[in-house]
């Protein structure tokens, strides 16, 4: 009996007729594949992406050189001098993350009391030249100026949670 | 043992002496209790409340740092009571204090900080707005965020206790409590820093380190101060191979907890413009970079040339005192293996004569920490305020807990924080006269010290440097054996017991042998100029103390290498090589200081650029001379070789022996001894008396900007007169004068202050005036200038 059956399955091309049931069900199914980078997963609010540091609205940097972020760092990425600036407040001369140490965990934002370091939804980035990881200060602020509505955006909506 | 009481603290039974607090037993038995205003070194003040224990039968908590501990007391300093009144003592001390922790240079470092972790709470019930205070200017050292303060006053009563000077008070009451110094402007002590440390929060921060880096980031080197002959105990602070600040290290033997300010903020010298980083050659009047292997060949054949051509006596060496004692070590070796004895240490002295029957070392013949025990001391030509600040200090603790009878035989009334119960001052002929035939105020103070149990008599710079050294220390020594009084002296430099003992001295081998023929002293090479000169460390305008003579033979000399961290216009003048050596945090060494103990360091950051320790720049001289002997592979093994030598020298006892008879019989017949010799002043010339001040001390501290700038704020006179002469000379204050000395003139203004003696002219040393006059001790004519 069994052997008939199994002769019955394959003249009939029943597995492959099972198999293209499926193919078939999926074929008529919503589409998932995202067609990065011209699309893109939506990101958390908490995404830990590439780094900024944000000013104030009156276009004073926040960062007052703590030096907080430097040591809560576990990967030492960060690297900071800092001086008396010419109005007698404490400011940064240097402020360097060296992105292929970094370990994207997001302390130094937890650390930071004044919200000046924060890391960014940005994810695709890359470098051409070697040293190009590690981000100068100027750097840093000039992404914190571009983005700083979506961040601004992001620490409302995130606010409440912490 | 009647003296010890039986305490039980949390459960622990314990015996404490009687009469001590609780808070002494708790930290001598391991039981940490809170504490803001009690501090071992300083009063009991109980005033910040946070050291609240309970005891048992008192209904109320107690402050820990002023209940004397009693017979069968029970302490709880961890039950509810206890930890509930440190809890609210707390939290109304967070009130007014600000939440700038991330700014601030104490976070990290701030006992509040760490406190307010484990006595604060987390959420502030105090709405209300803060309290703010204006700060203070304390001059260029200390930095002040007043509204921090939270009134502990330490720092009030190191200034009153320590310092001996009431400059911070407290002013107001209640919540307008203010800190404030009386005269509203730079405080004038010389350990002023020291309440930097003392403070517990931000309130009081290092002016020089503000905002440069953050106090968990530092690498803490340890190291000896390079400036007095104390060696006070330091730590280097560094940050990724840059020295940031300069902390106390605890030694009780030495600076205990303190630091003079000198030693404090000397470092910024270190990244001076003035660093030289690379070889240097003067070729055809132009100054340009070399290698060091061409650097050092061109000085070994230049020396050999003049060896050949004049003979190794024509080459001569100079050595600060505040070089290391391998530095000092290979310079002498190189010298004498040369063949040639010209080698002084002594910059600043101008008499020379009694150095045969010196001891081996200067020393101050008693443990430092045993100046505080003294009941009567005599200072001879000493300002040991300024210069060993923190012998001072312990002068001051005499004088202040044992009523120390504190006297002085001073060319200049100095300023002292502690009273002067007698003093004399005169020019140094008139202090040697004054002792010789032992006037009646030298008989009071001879009887003063009779009396005393505990008595010393200590010579200072100004005495060893003076034309007439020689006299003043026989007679101090007479006059200590007649009281049975202790004779000390505190040398100018940190290391010059080293330079004694590694042989920088014209008459004896290292290891302190008598040498057959002595060589020229630092006065005499340059009097009896040299064909070739060797300088280490040396600014020789502003070090040495007849700097016109100085210079005439130096730029006369056909050679002159000058060793430097830092290179001058003046240095680019006479040398013709300038070698870059690294300074004190760049090198490892070895200081001894006035109470003969070796105190080794090493480097704690990286020498500048292609700068090298001295001693590896002297052994590779060495080398390059094809000389034996110069295979050392580190600094200790110079210092090994140095205390080989100290100690073989120690065991030849007849040798020593025959020394201090010569010495003995010196010293028994004092009187004597000045008849035969001439005293030098006529007493109608004026004598001038020359003072290194404490900023200007040596070419380190020269090149701190901190430092200099209290140096400025200070304005201290180069030139002042007694009032006497002043109105003999018809001078007023400001006048503009002719100085002559030696044939040079300079124009300066004067000064008229009573606290010149007649017929001196009391001169700051170590600027350009005085770099541009004669003997430092010599004879001067004023000359008014008509305007």
């Amino acid at each position: 009996m069994k052997r008939i059956i199994f002769l019955l399955k394959t003249f009939t091309l029943w597995e492959l007729f099972k198999g293209m049931r499926i193919t078939l069900r999926y074929f008529f199914k919503p589409k998932i594949t995202v067609q990065y980078p011209e699309e893109k997963t939506p990101t958390s609010n908490r995404f830990r992406g590439l780094h900024a540091l944000r000013r104030y609205p009156n276009g004073e940097e926040r960062c007052i050189a703590c030096k907080l972020c430097e040591a809560a760092c576990p990967a030492a990425a960060i690297t900071i001098d800092s001086e008396v600036r010419a109005d007698g407040t404490r400011r940064t001369t240097k402020y360097e993350i060296d992105l292929f140490k970094c370990i994207y965990c997001g302390f130094c934002e937890e650390a930071c009391p004044v919200d000046s370091i924060v890391e960014t939804t940005i994810q695709d980035y890359h470098f051409e030249k070697r040293g190009q990881q590690i981000m100068r200060k100027d750097e840093l602020l000039a992404i914190g100026d571009q983005y700083e509505k979506e961040i601004a955006k992001m620490k409302a909506a995130d606010a409440k949670f912490k | 043992m009647s003296d010890l009481v039986n305490v039980e603290l949390d459960g622990k039974k314990i015996k404490v002496v009687q009469g001590s607090m609780i808070i002494e037993a708790a930290d001598n038995n391991g039981v940490y209790i809170p504490r803001f205003c009690y501090h071992k070194k300083l009063t009991v003040a109980a005033n910040c409340r946070m050291c609240l224990v309970e005891v048992e039968k008192n209904k109320k908590p107690v402050p820990a740092c002023a209940t004397p501990v009693t017979e069968g007391m029970k302490v709880f300093t961890r039950s509810e009571l206890a930890r509930n009144a440190q809890k609210a003592v707390m939290e109304f001390l967070l009130i007014n204090h600000p939440l700038d922790c991330p700014i601030c240079d104490q976070g990290g470092e701030c006992e509040l900080q760490d406190l307010a972790m484990g006595f604060g709470s987390d959420v502030s019930r105090y709405k209300e707005s803060k309290r703010v205070i204006k700060d203070k200017n304390l001059g260029p050292f200390i930095n002040t965020e007043m509204t921090r303060c939270i009134y502990c006053t330490r720092c009030v009563r190191f200034a009153q206790e320590i310092a001996g000077l009431p400059e911070l008070g407290t002013m107001g009451r209640g919540e307008h409590t203010e800190i404030s110094t009386f005269v509203e402007q730079a405080i004038h002590s010389e350990i002023s820093g020291n309440i930097i440390d003392l403070c517990p929060v931000g309130a009081l921060t290092s002016k020089p380190f503000k905002f440069s880096a953050r106090a968990w980031e530092l690498q803490q080197r340890a190291a000896i101060a390079p400036h007095d002959c104390l060696g006070s105990n330091i730590n280097f602070h560094s940050l990724r191979g840059v020295v940031k600040r300069v902390v106390p290290k605890d030694n009780e033997a030495i600076n205990e907890m303190w630091l003079s300010d000198r030693d404090r903020f000397s470092y910024e010298a270190i990244n001076s413009e003035q660093r030289v980083t690379k070889p240097l050659l003067k070729r055809d009047g132009q100054w340009q970079e070399i290698d060091w292997t061409v650097a050092l060949e061109i000085i070994a054949s230049s020396f050999e040339n003049v060896k050949h051509a004049y003979g190794a006596e024509q080459i001569a060496a100079l050595v600060s005192p505040n070089s290391t004692v391998e530095e000092q070590f290979l310079v002498q070796k190189i010298m004498r293996k040369f063949g040639s004895n010209n080698i002084d240490h002594r910059l600043q002295q101008t008499d020379f004569r009694d150095q045969a029957s010196l001891a081996s070392t200067p020393q101050l013949g008693m443990p430092i920490a045993d100046l505080e025990n003294l009941d009567a001391v005599l200072l001879i030509g000493s300002d040991i305020q300024r210069e060993q600040p923190l012998a001072g200090a312990r002068l001051y603790k005499a004088f202040r807990n044992n009523a120390a009878k504190i006297m002085a035989i001073n060319p200049y009334d100095f300023d002292f924080n502690f009273g002067l119960h007698a003093k004399i001052i005169a020019a140094p002929a008139q202090m040697v006269e004054n002792l010789t035939i032992v006037s009646p105020q030298v008989q009071s103070i001879i009887d003063h010290l009779k009396q005393a149990k505990h008595k010393a008599i200590i010579l200072g710079a100004l005495a060893q440097n003076c034309a007439q050294a020689a006299e003043l220390r026989s007679l101090a020594q007479h006059i200590a054996n007649l009281t049975g009084a202790t004779f000390g002296e505190l040398s100018v430099g940190a290391n010059a017991a080293g330079a004694w003992l590694t042989g920088c001295v014209p008459h004896r081998s290292a290891g302190g042998a008598a040498l057959n023929q002595a060589g020229l002293d630092a006065n005499s090479m340059f009097a009896h100029a040299r064909r070739a000169y060797l300088l280490f460390n040396v600014d020789v305008e502003f070090d040495v103390a007849d700097p016109q003579q100085a210079l005439g033979a130096l730029k006369k000399a056909d050679f002159v290498v000058s060793c430097s961290p830092f290179v001058s216009d003046a240095m680019r003048e006479y040398s013709d090589v300038i070698l870059p050596i690294a300074l004190f945090a760049e090198t490892s060494g070895t200081f001894i200081n006035c109470n003969g103990t070796w105190q080794t360091f090493a480097g704690a950051i990286p020498a500048q650029g292609e700068t090298r320790p001295g001693w590896k720049v002297l052994r590779v001289l060495g080398n390059f001379l094809h000389l034996s002997g110069f295979e050392y592979n580190s600094s200790e093994d110079v210092k090994l070789e140095v205390q080989r030598l100290a100690r073989e020298e120690e065991q030849e006892e007849c040798q020593l022996a025959s020394r201090k008879q010569a010495y003995e019989r010196e010293k028994l017949d004092p009187v004597g001894r000045l008849k035969r010799s001439k005293l030098a002043t006529a007493s109608e010339e004026l004598t001038r008396v020359s003072y290194w001040p404490m900023y200007r001390s040596d070419n380190i501290v020269r090149r701190s900007q901190p430092l200099q700038e209290m140096f400025a704020l200070q304005a201290s006179p180069e030139i002042s007169i007694s009032p006497a002469l002043a109105e003999q000379l018809q001078l007023h204050a400001g006048d503009s004068v002719q100085i002559t000395q030696d044939n040079q003139q300079v124009i300066a203004s004067i000064q008229v202050d009573p606290k010149v003696p007649a017929g001196v002219v009391y001169c700051a040393a170590a600027n350009r005036i005085s770099a541009q006059l004669g003997n430092a001790f010599g004879t001067i004519q004023i000359k008014k200038v008509a305007t």
